[in-house]
């Protein structure tokens, strides 16, 4: 007999973890096409919601990217002892957060209008989400009242603690704001990684009661490292262009000069977290395939594979745009004229990495298109993309970008080290084995059945990381105390040189479109992968010009707002103290990177 | 090119009022002759550009749902107009040309992805009602090689996956591709023999299993016959994994196959036994009786799990449906019996006369400016949804109102109305038919 009290206790097991839980939630709806679950315009939902999801999260990359570029700026003018570089760097860090402070603005904005298009187009989708996650959501909204309450304190206590003690404090500050704005990140990627990789509910999408399983499913870390890195490419692609317009726009050499290195800075950091992005990508990949091999197939070799292969360009056209803009920007350094003639053979290496990188090895194909070709492979191409030549192809690029940077950081430079000659000899060795070892390993996959190749790519990024890791450092301490052979003529770039930072800045813009597009699109006609069915009219795929005149329009909306931004904030600009920028030309100014 | 400049200025009217309002200011306004000259110049650039503008963004409005390669056109032709802009407006040139570069950028990477090949992912598959019970073996064995290939006769095609996806991993024929999983050809033979003996299997010895899971469920023990090894391994992947065959760095102890009774791919118990029954017909084995493959499979799969039967499914109901979106379009029209009251370009047999011909590039945009049209469409396509579904709405003369019937919202899928909607849009009266698809 039932005793009184006692309630009866459903229990669930979770579809990842495998524990057991008691069910605490509603099961996941089964949706029908109908105004009820899919209230509509005249138009199609999905779009109006991809638009608002793209915008907002454009936004939000760059107000979490900006902060974090301030924090390095500043403490870079916090612990320079030449004082008028100093103040430049302590300028620069708060033209950056101005900028952003109006972007912040518009970040909430969007979230605003996100949280409503959800709410009015996916009802029931969106209220199974946030039955869900509704303490995440609560903490979420704290968090951000914090980050914006320390945003404000740090914007606005900028004048008021500028020196001493009190600097450090401010310098402090930046480091909370982006620790809660990291955070914050990581609530609403949870979000995401629940509807590709859910966790924490059991097969009829019912809530077992663990909000840490939730949100710790199993594409969240990569999600999270991922997006971090790519939140900073995109941010300095973004401060990038702006400066790029500003040099464009100058009218005097002073104002030149200064948004020559105000771009410089913002390339290098940018390209500072390009160049592990793609190490973080594959480290994504191999754990979509360790969840669902099918997803990983849709991915990879199914039906997105075509927008892989756009993303293989993508990356490529970013590597070369870094590379370009650091050959132009050898061209304003008096003394860098003996590495000149060797970028030709550094256009060569790219271009015949490149190539192999973009060479798709199976492709998926309609069946007129498979006789015509004999095959799911190419009678030529298809005996060289395979995994281990792209990761040859492209660990080639990324080792030759570094290499450009070796060279930039000592184009007027001479090391007067006492071991300079060993050093110089040991860092040839170093790059020219790191080629060897990748291009043999890249070949080498050639010969071994594929499930043992895929593990070639440990070895080829363990040497290309060998290169940044060890490569830089040692430059770095060659190059202390260098004699200079002639001064940096800040502002005396090439014009091309800006387009190729605007390349920069709209190729990033477009590839997280992509990249966002397809880490969506994966999940197929789920709205929560396998959990939650989606049953409105646009379950489908789109094709793929579909898709890429979509992100075109995201790409130049986002453009063409951020323009507005950029003039709102020039409205109010301060400008950099006059004794500052005095010096700049042949001033010497000491770029990021440790130059 | 003439409907397309005309489309430019209905958007772009007041754009180009107020240049008109400018150009009438230089006229009586500036009395500096050099002066007026160069404003007058450069309202004239800035007409052209407006016009570039405005042609931009009606191509693009006017493509935006079909599958039309030339949309990028539209962002060259911003481009331009950007450019003709930085140069004759130097006070704001970088903005311009920056503006221009982006576009130029934009519609480049959007021209990359319209020409590389189409494909479009379809609908979800559509639930039938079948009854597999009451099937010949050869019936059963077509439904199989349906949901493992997408169609009959597909097995040897590289590439047909159906909704098993059972060859994205698996190869079925000696020498094709298929690096992730065994090649099951000959399973029949081996899984009674080979893998039923492979000590690592541990026949009737679950508990001695040292792979990811014992048995598939407390109590269901091992196979004791090739069937239930087949069906073991599609309800239990990782109860024995087949050498070399394990997720990485596990040792083969788990398999990376989902249990196939389970989401994502969820057969049923009865789809199962057509995939069996395949696999033995195919290499010219007799295949155990239907009853007993649903035996061997309900040993491992345990009553909660079984995935429901088609009629029981939530959200079913496909088999109401006269068209589900997985046909090509001119079986849309067949099956929805269009053909016999519309004349339709380029769909064999349709040649109706009783409803109007279907020319809809060309009769959608002049019908919506019909002083009698009352209903809300804006663009071709949705006025030729709001033609399907609500047919009364909006009747061409001098065809009667209420013959066409209004079930068709109901009795076609989304993803049907979708392929009607955009072959419809695409016909124009004097050019040739769309592709079918």
């Amino acid at each position: 007999m039932k005793k009184e009290g006692e309630a009866k206790v459903e229990k669930g097991r979770d579809v990842y973890y495998k524990t057991e839980g008691i069910v605490v939630g509603a099961p996941a709806p089964k949706t029908v096409d109908g105004p009820r679950d899919y209230p509509r315009y005249n138009f199609e939902s999905r779009v109006l919601l991809w638009f608002a999801n793209q915008q907002h999260l454009y936004y939000g990359s760059f107000v979490l990217a900006v902060p974090i570029f301030c924090m390095v700026i500043e403490f870079m003018g916090v612990v320079t002892k030449d004082k008028a570089m100093a103040k430049r760097y302590d300028q620069l860090a708060y033209d950056f957060i101005k900028i952003s402070l109006t972007a912040y603005s518009l970040t909430a904005i969007l979230g605003g209008i996100l949280i409503f298009t959800f709410l009015t187009l996916y009802p029931a989708f969106f209220g199974y989400l946030s039955g869900i996650f509704r303490p995440v959501m609560h903490i979420y909204a704290l968090m951000f009242v914090a980050e914006s309450g320390t945003l404000y304190i740090y914007y606005y206590g900028w004048d008021k603690m500028r020196d001493g003690f009190l600097k450090w404090i401010h310098l402090s500050m930046s480091v909370i704001l982006n620790v809660i704005g990291t955070l914050l990140m990581f609530l609403a990627n949870s979000w995401i990684g629940f509807m590709m990789s859910p966790a924490g509910v059991d097969e009829q999408g019912r809530y077992l009661g663990n909000i840490w399983h939730v949100i710790h499913t199993a594409l969240w870390n990569p999600l999270n490292v991922h997006r971090i890195l790519g939140n900073m490419a995109f941010g300095g692609g973004v401060v990038a262009a702006y400066a790029a317009y500003k040099f464009l726009a100058s009218k005097t050499d002073e104002d030149r000069a200064h948004y020559d290195w105000m771009g410089y800075i913002a390339m290098a950091l940018g390209v500072a977290f390009l160049i592990p992005l793609p190490f973080a990508g594959y480290w994504l990949m191999r754990e979509v395939y360790a969840y669902r091999q099918q997803m990983g197939i849709t991915l990879m070799g199914g039906l997105l594979a075509w927008l892989f292969i756009i993303q293989a360009t993508m990356i490529g056209i970013l590597f070369l745009s870094t590379n370009y803009y650091l050959w132009q920007a050898l061209g304003r350094m008096r003394g860098a004229e003996k590495y000149q003639r060797y970028i030709k053979y550094l256009v060569f290496v790219l271009c015949c990495g490149y190539l192999v990188f973009i060479t798709p090895h199976t492709i998926v194909m309609t069946p007129a298109e498979l006789k015509a070709m004999g095959g799911q492979q190419h009678p030529v191409l298809g005996n060289y993309g395979v995994m281990s030549a792209k990761n040859g192809g492209i660990n080639v690029i990324i080792t030759t970008t570094i290499l450009s940077f070796v060279w930039y950081m000592r184009g007027n430079k001479v090391s007067t080290v006492s071991w300079s000659k060993f050093g110089n000899i040991f860092m040839g060795v170093f790059f020219a084995c790191a080629y060897v070892n990748i291009i043999w390993l890249a070949i080498y996959g050639y010969y071994i059945p594929a499930n043992v190749r895929v593990g070639l790519s440990v070895p080829q990024v363990a040497t290309t990381l060998s290169c940044l890791f060890f490569m830089f450092p040692l430059n770095a301490a060659m190059m202390k105390g260098a004699k200079q052979m002639g001064a940096i003529e800040w502002g005396k770039i090439s014009v091309r040189s800006q387009y190729a930072l605007i390349m920069l800045a709209t190729a990033f813009t477009w590839m997280m479109g992509l990249m966002g597009y397809i880490r969506s699109s994966v999940r197929l006609f789920w709205h929560v992968n396998e959990i939650m069915r989606d049953n409105s009219p646009w379950a489908y795929t789109h094709t793929v010009g579909f898709a890429a005149n979509m992100i075109s329009f995201n790409v130049l909306f986002f453009w063409v707002s951020i323009l507005f931004v950029f003039w709102l904030g020039s409205l109010g600009m301060k400008k950099a103290p006059v004794e500052a920028k005095a010096g700049v030309p042949g001033g010497a100014p000491q770029p990021a990177g440790g130059h | 090119m003439g409907d397309l400049a005309k489309e430019a200025i209905t958007i772009g009217w007041p754009l180009f009022a107020l240049i008109a309002c400018l150009f009438v200011y230089s006229v009586v306004s500036i009395k500096d002759g050099a002066a007026k000259k160069r404003s007058l110049f450069k309202l004239l650039i800035g007409t052209g550009c407006a016009f570039l503008l405005m042609l931009a963004i009606a191509h693009y409005k006017g493509s935006f749902y079909e599958a039309n390669r030339m949309l990028p056109v539209s962002l060259v032709l911003i481009t331009t107009t950007c450019f003709m802009m930085g140069i004759y407006f130097p006070n704001h040139a970088a903005l311009f040309k920056i503006g221009g570069f982006m576009f130029l950028v934009a519609a480049g990477l959007s021209g990359y992805g319209n020409w590389l090949p189409q494909v479009e992912g379809g609908f979800p598959p559509a639930e039938v009602k079948l009854d597999f019970q009451s099937m010949s073996s050869q019936q059963l064995a077509d439904e199989g090689e349906k949901i493992i290939f997408g169609g009959i006769g597909k097995n040897k095609e590289q590439g047909a996956v159906g909704k098993g996806q059972c060859p994205l991993c698996h190869a079925f024929h000696a020498g094709m591709l298929g690096e992730r999983a065994p090649n099951l050809q000959g399973l029949p033979g081996r899984a009674g023999k080979e893998r039923l003996e492979d000590p690592k299997y541990s026949k009737g010895k679950a508990a001695a299993r040292d792979f990811a899971q014992k048995e598939a469920f407390p109590g269901s023990g091992t196979a004791e016959n090739g069937q239930e090894y087949i069906a073991e391994s599609h309800a239990c992947p990782s109860c024995y994994v087949v050498a070399g065959y394990g997720v990485k760095g596990t040792n083969d102890k788990e398999s990376p196959m989902p249990a196939i009774h389970k989401p994502p791919i969820s057969l049923s118990l009865e789809e199962l036994a057509a995939v069996d029954t395949w696999l033995y017909l195919r290499e010219g084995v007799d295949a155990p009786t239907y009853e007993e493959m649903i035996k061997s499979y309900e040993k491992f799969v345990p009553e909660a799990d079984r995935p429901k039967k088609q009629e029981e499914k939530a959200g079913g109901g496909g088999g109401d449906l006269l068209a589900d979106g997985t046909e090509t379009v001119d079986q849309i029209f067949q099956k929805a019996q269009c053909v016999a009251c519309h004349t339709i370009p380029g769909i064999p047999g349709a040649k109706g006369t009783i409803g109007p011909a279907l020319e809809e590039g060309t009769n959608a945009p002049l019908r919506m400016k019909d002083k009698d049209y009352k209903g809300s469409a804006k663009t071709v396509p949705d006025y030729i949804m709001e033609s399907i579904v609500a047919p009364s709405v909006y009747v061409v003369k001098p065809f009667p109102d209420n013959t066409m019937p209004k079930i068709f919202g109901q009795k076609l899928s989304a993803g049907a109305i979708k392929k009607i909607v955009d072959y419809l849009s695409q016909v124009k009266t004097g050019s040739p038919p769309p592709k079918i698809s």
